[in-house]
């Protein structure tokens, strides 16, 4: 058979709860020429063997028992990047209801087989998998390695052709645009897809690229001229939940994500966003019963976060249910031993001591989750300690916490919304937590200003202390941390190479590199580092 | 529609699934596993008539390259039907065309079905544009399409015939009705010449 040689070396993951399926996809896959093969029960397996050997395909049934489903593990895989984007993940399902929830939502499989399916059909599918997964490795690569530049070039190369995945590239254009920030571009690659028909994905990245270019409620009408049109387009409801609760409006936020529970059960990152609304707008009911209900039904499962267990914790605390708020943070120390998962439930059980009134064994746990390195820490996780601050009046703290968060995420709309939640959910006035935002941001940029302004009159040695302070302090502010690396090579450049400089400017250079690859002031620190290149090879 | 139908439905599929996979390892035993597949067609269809009745059924169409399409359906019915050859031919058919390929493949998957029972050697599956529709053409070498059958183009679910109960051409019909553009909306079409022809117009 020609495909043996085409499916012999590729490796495969299959999960199935179904003891009679496994063995039969086992036998199938084998008489269809492919060699490598593993083959798990569940999800955790299916993790571990992940976590081990790199696959070129996943076969993945839907249902998988009573836990968690496969479009859930895919949706986990993908938000935590556990596979890369080349990899193959075929849905298998007995539902044609299926593919409408799937069509119309975030994380689509690369091609889904109804059950049951002939192995002439099966090999078939697969081939048009492979050849596309051959003529997309390149880009996908780039996109792994979240090079969007380099994603949009590689398309650029590829459009011209107007072949049978012109659409897909655009797709993949468009998507990688939005990552870069331009949203004028992406909205025009849309409207063009638009122009040969009105797909749904485009006309939601028409309504994200909208957004992003501030026009909140041309992108709210498209969004919900989507959901009349497609009631059943999940991603929408998400989208324009996430838009309203960032323009301030969490009730409507909560309405609309409550519609799409009613339509699909709904995955775990729409159940976090609808807890966390209903904590926020006074509804820590309807955030327990939903947090509840999906920890029971995804007991075990790897799909949990730490974060659903304080979010329930919250929801119990602020109905007064100080006892159970605290058996919610002991059960999940049972499961999440990590560091950073001490962290959060250091905070969650101290809001739940003082809900109780216990303000001594508050404080306790707040000094536990206090005590860490706050640039290990994702920003929620320290928006929510600024939280914990402001429930046992430490004000200073919690602004600490806060201003660290936007200055350490300058680009990041999300993280401002949140810290302008716990400003407001520790009774400041919608103009005091806009203004104290605002004064964050702007404290950061004098910094950055200041620090280049110094650099151009010459005063190197100031430049480098001022920036590399604030770069230390802010490892994740890439316009800060990419000026010190800079205003270090210039230095290095005007006043003769000093390896221990040069050490600390290629550890800002490096640690960029490692977030943004595509970051354009990389390119200006190079060249400067170039003009060194005698004095960095005689080292 | 009732949980517990569906939940019973879905599960005999699954055991279908395990039956066609276990008939496919076998030599010989190409007609008890078409057998198998065509009852958890029917499933499918039943399910999705359900669905269109209570206006359930809503196409979501996206990019769709109609030669890797008809490649991979006939893919399933050469090794269902190993007496016939299954032909493709999309010299004509655009680059990529636009359409739900759910629905449309199970649409065609029915006509194939027919087709494939009803030929003699031949079927031949064709894309092609033609006046900015997209036609999708199942043609076999049979015996044609009854006359009650070619005046009833899918109108009604017929009482059972020899291409059976008129259900999946029914279903086809609705599908195609559903793929809309700007005021223009698909067909289907019956014809015989020289057997039977099956065509879907998408816009």
């Amino acid at each position: 058979m020609a495909n043996i040689s085409k499916f012999t070396d590729k490796w495969v993951l299959v999960i199935d709860d179904m003891e009679g399926m496994r063995s039969q996809l086992r036998m199938s896959l084998t008489n269809s020429g492919f060699a490598k093969l593993h083959i798990v029960a569940n999800i955790r397996e299916a993790l571990e063997r992940m976590a081990s050997n790199r696959y070129d395909v996943i076969l993945c049934d839907y249902s998988l028992g009573d836990s968690t489903d496969g479009q859930q593990f895919l949706e986990h895989l993908r938000t935590n990047d556990l596979i890369s984007r080349n990899t193959i993940f075929v849905m298998i399902t007995a539902e044609q209801a299926y593919e409408k929830v799937v069509a119309a939502s975030e994380c689509a499989p690369d091609d889904y087989l109804l059950k049951p399916f002939t192995a002439g059909q099966f090999n078939a599918r697969l081939e048009k998998l492979l050849e596309r997964q051959e003529y997309f490795a390149g880009i996908d690569k780039a996109a792994d390695a979240k090079d969007w530049t380099r994603v949009i070039a590689e398309c650029d190369k590829a459009l011209p052709a107007r072949n049978k995945y012109f659409i897909e590239l655009c797709k993949t254009k468009a998507a990688a645009l939005m990552h870069s920030n331009r949203p004028q571009e992406a909205a025009d690659l849309y409207r063009e897809v638009l122009a040969l028909r009105p797909i749904g994905w485009a006309r939601l990245g028409l309504a994200r690229a909208l957004a992003m270019q501030g026009k909140k409620d041309e992108a709210q009408q498209l969004s919900q001229e989507i959901l009349a049109d497609s009631p059943q387009f999940m991603a929408a409801y998400d989208f324009l939940g996430g838009l309203l609760s960032s323009s301030g409006d969490k009730k409507a936020a909560l309405d609309v994500l409550q519609k799409a529970r009613a339509v699909s059960p709904g995955t775990m990152n729409r159940i976090r966003e609808l807890s966390t609304l209903a904590v926020s707008t006074g509804q820590p009911e309807l955030a327990e019963s939903v947090m509840r209900q999906t920890l029971q039904k995804h007991k075990f499962s790897p799909v949990r976060q730490v974060q659903d267990y304080a979010i329930l914790s919250k929801a119990l605390a602020n109905q007064g249910k100080a006892d159970e708020a605290l058996n919610v943070v002991a059960d999940a120390r049972k499961d999440f031993r990590d560091e950073h998962s001490q962290v959060i439930l250091a905070v969650t059980e101290s809001v739940a001591h003082r809900a109780a009134g216990n303000d001594e064994q508050a404080e306790a746990a707040l000094a536990k989750a206090m005590a860490g390195d706050i640039n290990q820490l994702p920003a929620e996780t320290v928006t929510a300690i600024a939280d914990a601050c402001f429930a046992l009046g430490k004000e200073d703290e919690a602004n600490k916490f806060l201003r660290h968060a936007i200055q350490n995420n300058p680009e990041d709309a999300s993280i401002r919304n949140k810290v302008h939640d716990v400003l407001i959910a520790a009774g400041k006035e919608t103009t005091e937590a806009d203004a104290m935002i605002e004064d964050s941001t702007q404290e950061i940029i004098r910094i950055n200003n200041e620090g280049v302004r110094k650099a151009e009159a010459g005063q190197f040695d100031e430049a480098v202390e001022l920036l590399c302070e604030a770069a230390d302090r802010l490892p994740n502010n890439l316009q800060i941390v990419g000026n010190a690396a800079l205003v270090i090579a210039l230095s290095l450049v005007k006043k003769g190479n000093d390896p221990q400089m040069l050490a600390r400017c290629l550890r800002y250079r490096d640690a960029i590199v490692k977030k943004t690859p595509d970051y354009p002031k990389i390119a200006q620190i190079d060249s400067q580092l170039r003009l060194l290149q005698p004095a960095r090879s005689g080292q | 529609m009732n949980e517990l139908y569906a939940a019973v439905i879905h599960d005999v599929k699954n055991q279908l699934a395990e039956l066609a996979l276990r008939l496919g390892d076998r030599a010989n035993a190409q007609q008890e596993m078409n057998i198998a597949m065509n009852a958890a067609r029917r499933l499918t269809e039943m399910l999705l008539a359900i669905r269109q009745e209570s206006e359930q059924l809503s196409v979501t169409p996206d990019s769709v390259d109609t030669a890797d399409f008809l490649s991979i359906l006939a893919a399933e019915y050469r090794e269902l039907f190993p007496a016939l050859t299954i032909d493709i031919d999309t010299a004509h058919a655009p680059a990529f065309a636009f359409f739900d390929d759910a629905l449309v493949r199970l649409a065609l998957s029915n006509a194939l079905h027919n087709a494939c029972r009803s030929a003699k050697r031949h079927v031949k599956l064709a894309a092609r544009e033609q006046d900015r529709m997209l036609v999708l053409e199942v043609a076999d070498d049979g015996p044609g399409f009854p006359d009650a059958m070619l005046a009833n183009m899918g109108d009604t679910p017929t009482s059972a015939s020899s291409r059976g109960t008129g259900l999946g051409l029914y279903l086809a019909r609705k599908i195609a009705e559903l793929h809309e553009l700007e005021g223009r909306c698909g067909r289907i079409e019956l014809s015989n010449n020289g057997g039977a022809v099956f065509r879907m117009f998408l816009p």
